[in-house]
């Protein structure tokens, strides 16, 4: 999985688990609400669109929710924790010396198809995420340990639709 | 008592400053697991690897016990947290079409902006794709606007569905995790490669495990439904308090300033 001489050793997954539970909680105790960052990029979205056509922003009968507040739309919690999660996912990755300008893919497919299945699979996730109002940390991870109901159905969703089509991509990855 | 912000211990600017301290431990944990690499995010789908798996639900049963155990020792009022609503259909039809997402893709939507950051064109290209798909989504909104909102059940808890206690779930939560985390090594142990499988030593897990257990009954023993700081009255009067802080609140920067209104779709 991990190629061999580049970078150290990834840690332990209960103990990133364990870890990764705490930061939630910690975001609950001072906040009140959980992590996430689907929504960041529905707002930068918006926020382009805004940019290019102010009127049709608000006007528009989704995009207009995100300028419920009289701030700017990327003024926003979420907006600064996911920039907050690209400096921490920097910094781990810089000490564990596994910086490194590459296309990931299994050894039987050219980068070019896997860029165009990312664009793909990219597509699909951020319509999904909005549809489902959150991606696997704001709406599984923050919802299932809230007990909320639609959370945790949500997330056996995820694996379900997974699992079930693994078959068909399996050609990009192994 | 928390949390923190509904009680006006700190203004919106402080806020957006703790968004980024959260972020940054968010993304780093993210990053020493390894999910900036999408090769060892989808192996769980091929059945090698399972860091996904045991990442995400023991981050949910941390977290789950700490909530509950907070509520009970009086240190957060759930009053103040916010719970995410259920809309059963959209959610399914969106976890379905995410996974599959996932798995095309390589990434979900947070590990993408970890994988971008350690130098994965891949990542990059994915994080574009999402921007893309909420602009489908955004324009198609009055095609879709009456599903977005079929299933609509409020914030409702799984206590509330299944009619036991919090504590009892907790333990059925730990329970499940613990013979999941079973059931997956031994899956491993199968199709993986011993090579690149976290080692871990055997007391150790035993042990974790029996601890897990043990919280979660004395979770189920105590009953954090029938707590005080916990029932029905007690939300009503922690969201006074909160209304207080609110109007006491400095208005200078405009009447949302301290507030945060969560739209509905944020996930959190």
């Amino acid at each position: 999985m991990q190629p061999k001489g580049l970078g150290q050793r990834y840690s332990n997954p209960y103990v990133i688990g364990v870890l990764l539970g705490l930061v939630l909680l910690f975001s609950f105790y001072t906040m009140g609400r959980g992590l996430g960052s689907s929504s960041t990029f529905a707002r930068i979205t918006a926020a382009g669109v805004e940019l290019m056509a102010p009127d049709h922003v608000q006007q528009h009968p989704y995009l207009s929710k995100y300028l419920q507040t009289e701030r700017p739309i990327l003024m926003e919690w979420l907006v600064f924790l996911t920039l907050g999660a690209g400096l921490g996912g920097l910094f781990s990755a810089f000490i564990a010396n596994r910086i490194q300008g590459e296309v990931t893919r299994g050894p039987h497919i050219a980068p070019y198809p896997r860029l165009w299945l990312a664009l793909g699979g990219g597509i699909l996730s951020g319509f999904a995420a909005r549809l489902a109002r959150g991606c696997t940390s704001g709406q599984a991870l923050t919802g299932a340990s809230e007990l909320a109901v639609g959370s945790w159905v949500f997330m056996f969703s995820i694996f379900a639709g997974a699992y079930l089509t693994a078959y068909f991509f399996r050609k990009e990855w192994s | 008592m928390g949390p923190l912000y509904k009680l006006g211990w700190f203004d919106f600017g402080y806020s957006l400053q703790m968004a980024l301290l959260i972020g940054f431990l968010f993304g780093f944990v993210l990053e020493r697991a390894g999910f900036g690499n999408a090769r060892k995010l989808v192996a769980i789908f091929y059945l090698r690897d399972f860091a996904v798996l045991k990442v995400m639900f023991t981050a949910i049963v941390v977290c789950m016990m700490g909530l509950l155990y907070f509520s009970v020792l009086g240190w957060i009022h759930m009053g103040g947290v916010y719970i995410l609503p259920t809309y059963i259909w959209p959610q399914i039809v969106g976890g379905l079409i995410l996974g599959v997402g996932f798995v095309m893709g390589g990434y979900c939507p947070t590990t993408s902006v970890v994988a971008t950051v350690s130098g994965k064109l891949d990542g990059l290209i994915f994080l574009i794709g999402m921007m893309l798909g909420s602009f489908i989504f955004a324009e198609l909104f009055p095609v879709l606007e009456g599903f977005y909102r079929a299933g609509a059940m409020g914030p409702v808890r799984l206590q509330d569905v299944l009619g036991i206690n919090s504590g009892m779930i907790a333990l059925l939560v730990a329970v499940m995790a613990v013979v999941i985390y079973w059931l997956v090594e031994k899956v491993e142990q199968h199709f993986g490669d011993p090579e690149t499988l976290p080692r871990g030593s055997r007391p150790i897990k035993r042990t974790a495990a029996a601890v897990l257990i043990a919280l979660g009954l004395i979770l189920a023993i105590i009953n954090p439904d029938t707590q005080p700081g916990m029932t029905k009255a007690s939300l009503s009067q922690f969201e006074k308090q909160e209304e207080e802080v609110q109007k006491a609140a400095p208005k200078e920067m405009g009447s949302e300033s301290t507030t945060f209104r969560i739209v509905e779709d944020e996930g959190c």
